[in-house]
């Protein structure tokens, strides 16, 4: 049974957090979800079935030549970002004093 | 109301200049924007590239979540509501490069997650056929743009149904073609492996021309399938006597709906009907029989799918690169506060589903049992398809919901018959959805599904029943101006 902890514990691996009322609703909402999950498992013989990962089988090779194409010149690549210093994006540090 | 092929027409014989068109269409846009919300953006310039296409100077709308250079690109999300792409999506190219003029980007529901129209960060878009209605998501603007006659036609994004179920509930069409069809190079990712590029139009026709310029290889998509040495606009009017349509018993069947309210049963009414219409043209249609268990597995299996793609999809969001910058003392920080801030409840509960399906306990019981049944599900519907041109079944159970209407009517029966659409995603089946004419003044749809790669067969089988059913270029009196 899910708790209200594992929500927690869900969403910090996602980087992020909700409101109590909001991990509450959640709960609700996962007394559904179970019950729909269920159905899956009740299939005859599903473990003997490969898993689809894609619509159908792939029978070409998209791949394009190995040469250098365009790329984002480097003030693409920061227009977007909030801070950024000497051609890269400023973060705190990520390595100790 | 007036389709591509009209406009092109007043074109060709200088009735109306490209520039009049843009201004007339940018007048409507602003002009319904209060009222209907279908756009993130409205654009104030004219794009001028000219190009001898059939679309060169029709002006069309694109959902907000395909990638545009120097325009504003939100996913309706805060956690993007600043970002300004610095690439164009292979879609918006190709559009611009047919000489296409982008009138506006539109709303859908956050991070095309959700079928509503109500989850965007600009607020919900209204049904132009009755204003206290959804029109049903997520590509909620494009097809408001079009159903408000705006613009001829609209691109949207497709995961579960979030073309044709909009076109159902706006009486358009709405066309996904086969998975890899149209390059996804540029459309912001919510499950990669059932994404899908697709239009909204007036009449089938529109959809096929719209198809044929978006269709084609893209070195920057290895999904994208090779040429085809094929105009669908060729085909659609192809003779159509001899093929063989196919039905589900388990969906269509009136007596198996004991609690249905009168709205689900006129709409099985007026399917059988049109299923009558389409014997008198020539089609074979048959009544199969569906596994009921596969078909209630259908919403769990596309929900975690879904839901697991989703969560490592939308990993990139982190307000670092692009989006609004949290704030804290550690990149941890920074990151986690941008994400508590920018995503809103209901796409949080979407990502922590898709969390607990991906933790190791639950991956082979959840994730992976329901990729297995996406397999058991695609071998059926090719099994039909050895037999069968195409399935046709009623796009919606309802007309479009009223914004205040808890759904109360979640039977495990109804909730096939709501989203029975995602099959056509997970076989990548060319996929479209055709207005069936009104129940209760609202209009409804038809879905047809094909075989993969069949996109041409699909569009044809359609455009055949459009003619026949006469609901062609609906659109509510008031806006036809």
């Amino acid at each position: 049974m899910v708790t209200k902890e594992n929500l927690k514990d869900y969403a910090a691996k996602l980087m992020f957090d909700m409101d109590d009322e909001g991990y509450e609703r959640t709960l609700k909402e996962f007394e559904t979800v179970e019950k729909h999950m269920e159905l899956i498992g009740k299939i005859e013989n599903i473990k003997s079935v490969e898993p689809l990962v894609f619509p159908y089988v792939i029978y070409h090779a998209n791949f394009r030549e190995d040469e250098a194409k365009d790329s984002l010149t480097t003030d693409e690549v920061l227009a977007n970002a909030k801070d950024t210093k000497a051609d890269q994006v400023k973060v705190p540090k990520v390595v100790g004093e | 109301m007036k389709t591509i092929m009209d406009l092109r027409k007043d074109l060709d014989e200088k009735k109306v200049t490209s520039d009049e068109l843009f201004k007339i269409a940018i007048e409507k846009a602003h002009t319904y924007q209060d009222e209907f919300n279908s756009f993130v953006t409205i654009m104030d310039k004219k794009e001028e590239k000219e190009s001898n296409s059939l679309l060169s100077g029709i002006p069309y709308a694109l959902k907000d979540n395909f990638s545009t250079k120097g325009i504003l690109t939100t996913a309706s999300s805060n956690i993007l509501k600043d970002y300004v792409p610095v690439y164009d999506s292979t879609a918006y190219k190709k559009l611009k490069d047919a000489g296409a003029v982008l009138v506006g980007k539109t709303v859908l529901d956050e991070l095309a997650m959700g079928g509503t129209g109500t989850t965007g960060h600009t607020g919900i878009v209204r049904n132009p056929w009755n204003k206290n209605r959804e029109i049903g998501g997520s590509s909620a603007g494009s097809a408001a743009a079009v159903a408000l006659g705006i613009v001829p036609f609209s691109i949207g994004s497709d995961t579960g149904d979030s073309i044709r179920k909009p076109a159902a509930f706006g009486g358009l069409v709405g066309f996904k073609p086969t998975y890899g069809r149209i390059s996804r190079y540029g459309l912001f990712a919510f499950a990669s492996s059932l994404d899908h590029v697709g239009c909204f139009a007036r009449c089938v026709r529109d959809a096929a021309i719209v198809t044929d310029i978006l269709k084609g290889q893209d070195e920057k998509d290895m999904t994208s399938l090779p040429n085809e040495d094929i105009k669908y606009t060729d085909v659609i009017d192809n003779d159509i006597k001899g093929m063989k349509l196919f039905y589900i018993k388990e969906i269509t069947d009136k007596t198996l709906y004991k609690d249905a309210g009168e709205e689900t049963l006129k709409i099985l009414d007026k399917f059988k009907e049109t299923i009558e219409e389409c014997k008198k043209l020539g089609f074979t249609v048959d009544e199969v029989s569906f596994d009921d268990n596969l078909l209630k597995a259908l919403y769990p299996t596309y929900i975690t799918i879904s839901s697991a793609e989703a969560t490592s999809n939308n990993s990139n969001l982190t307000g670092i690169p692009f989006g609004p910058r949290g704030e804290g003392g550690s990149i941890n920080e920074i990151m986690f506060d941008a994400r508590t801030k920018g995503f809103s409840e209901l796409i949080k509960r979407r990502f922590i589903l898709g969390s607990y399906i991906l933790q190791r306990e639950n991956q082979e019981r959840l994730f992976k049992n329901a990729l297995r049944l996406r397999h058991i599900i695609v071998d059926k519907m090719n099994e039909l398809y050895k037999t069968y041109d195409a399935m046709i079944l009623p796009a919606s159970g309802g007309v479009a919901p009223f914004f205040d209407n808890e759904i109360d009517r979640m039977s495990d029966r109804y909730l096939i018959l709501e989203n029975h659409m995602v099959i056509g995603n997970f076989g990548g089946f060319p996929s479209i959805t055709i207005p069936n004419g009104f129940v209760d003044d609202m209009p409804i749809g038809i879905n047809i599904t094909g075989k993969a790669f069949d996109d041409a067969k699909v569009l044809n089988i359609a455009n055949k029943i459009e003619d026949k059913l006469g609901y062609k270029g609906l659109i509510k009196e008031e806006y036809d101006v």
